[in-house]
């Protein structure tokens, strides 16, 4: 997996100088916040799931990238997140991000990779009358594994696919530029992999998610997020994630999201809610 | 005022990725006349005048767009915000789909004009219900705009 992590971050690094210093590639080419911010797999989101929409503002003609560190705590638990994204022609996302969860009392703690290949099959999200969709595949380890193992997760490892669809009106309700964004994804992952793939109790493997933002002013966007979530362990038990955010894009290099989630139960400790912030930074 | 630009063609053109409407889209939801929403021809005129300056510093697309009949542009540019406003005007000018044959204009460059107009509404004091009803009517002419 550190092989992996490499072979992404290395074109990100080439990328950081090569898109600066191309005359005419515009890697600034779409408009303030069509990048969306960063989620926690480090695909482009949303924060609690990946979105249509791809990292950065680079164009057809461009190739971009996003940084990013995120934070949650929730009553029990943080989750502490870094990772990059690079955008190659608005066409392919590369992802990567490393997870580490925090129990608080005991002050355990278990990390994750997590790698993500994001193809734009159609569509854009601002204009046109067709939503922009994209496949995902997104590919977790644990590097901790013995705390899934424990709870009773089959496998360390696991792959999500997913696809999902994003259409922005840009003169939404009440006028104010809105974003829907649905996506389908078929997973095995007990709390976003963090505690292991499968289980004694398998639940359903396609799961849905949903999300919605306005654009209150060009730099403010409010929303929601809701993601279905398998629930696989007989020992735990699992619920639906839900957020509501807020991000500020100051210009086309920045982003900075805060949010407040609710993960229902989440390794034993029951109703975990909590803030989320994250930081973003776009090239 | 002086602008460094050098023929009238790629003024039209400039005109013409903006937007042209030959059929104005209707609003999605509100149903106030949009003309008078932006504030009228006065407010049109202020907004073209800004958008003129903003075009004329903007480096990513200025090389792109050399041109010099200000003034047509201009009066071009007032009649078409007009007519895509369900305003009391007729648009004198040519097709858009002609007018970008050959002329290269990308994703980058048509967000580019599309962010100058923004900033020339923002100067003019349009709020932004009405801002974005006609971004989303000027949008609507980008699939004959672009990477013709």
């Amino acid at each position: 997996m550190n092989t992996l992590a490499c072979q992404l971050l290395l074109p990100l690094l080439a990328c950081s100088v090569l898109c600066s210093t191309s005359a005419n590639a515009q890697p600034d080419g779409r408009l303030r916040g069509t990048g969306g911010v960063s989620s926690i797999s480090g695909a482009g989101g949303g924060g609690l799931t990946p979105w249509a929409t791809l990292t950065s503002y680079a164009t057809r003609d461009a190739r971009g990238g996003s940084v990013f560190a995120s934070h949650v705590s929730v009553d029990d638990h943080t989750l502490d997140v870094a990772g990059a994204a690079i955008n190659l022609h608005d066409r392919i996302e590369l992802s990567y991000a490393r997870q580490k969860i925090r129990t608080k009392a005991s002050d355990a703690t278990i990390s994750q990779d997590s790698t993500g290949l994001k193809l734009r099959l159609a569509g854009d999200v601002l204009y046109g009358r067709a939503p922009q969709v994209v496949l995902g595949v997104e590919h977790n380890a644990l590097r901790d594994p013995a705390a899934a193992l424990a709870a009773g997760a089959r496998a360390t490892k696991g792959t999500d696919l997913y696809v999902s669809a994003a259409r922005a009106w840009i003169a939404g309700p009440a006028a104010r530029t809105t974003l829907l964004n649905v996506s389908v994804r078929h997973s095995r992952a007990n709390q976003f992999g963090l505690l292991g793939y499968g289980g004694d109790d398998q639940g359903g493997k396609v799961h849905l998610e949903a999300a919605v933002a306005m654009f209150l002013s060009r730099g403010w966007a409010v929303g929601a997020e809701y993601r279905q979530k398998p629930d696989n362990l007989s020992a735990q038990t699992e619920n639906d994630a839900f957020d509501v955010f807020v991000s500020w894009f100051p210009d086309k290099r920045l982003s900075l999201t805060g949010a407040w989630v609710m993960l229902g139960d989440v390794a034993g400790a029951p109703d975990q809610s909590g803030f989320y912030l994250s930081l973003q930074g776009t090239f | 005022m002086t602008l460094p630009f050098k023929n009238s063609v790629a003024w039209r053109a400039l005109l013409l990725s903006t937007s042209i409407a030959f059929g104005a889209c209707s609003s999605l939801q509100n149903d106030e006349n949009l003309y008078v929403a932006l504030g009228g021809e006065k407010a049109i005129a202020v907004i073209v005048e800004n958008f003129i300056l903003e075009i004329a510093r903007d480096e990513r697309i200025i090389d792109h767009f050399e041109v010099s009949n200000v003034q047509r542009f201009r009066v071009m540019m007032n009649q078409h915000l007009c007519l895509v406003a369900d305003g009391p005007c007729e648009y004198t000018g040519d097709s858009m789909i002609d007018t970008h044959a050959g002329m290269g204009v990308t994703e980058g460059d048509f967000n580019a004009i599309v962010e100058n107009m923004m900033a020339a509404m923002d100067k003019a004091e349009v709020p932004l219900g009405p801002q974005n009803r006609l971004l989303a009517r000027l949008a609507t002419f980008r699939g004959e705009i672009i990477y013709r």
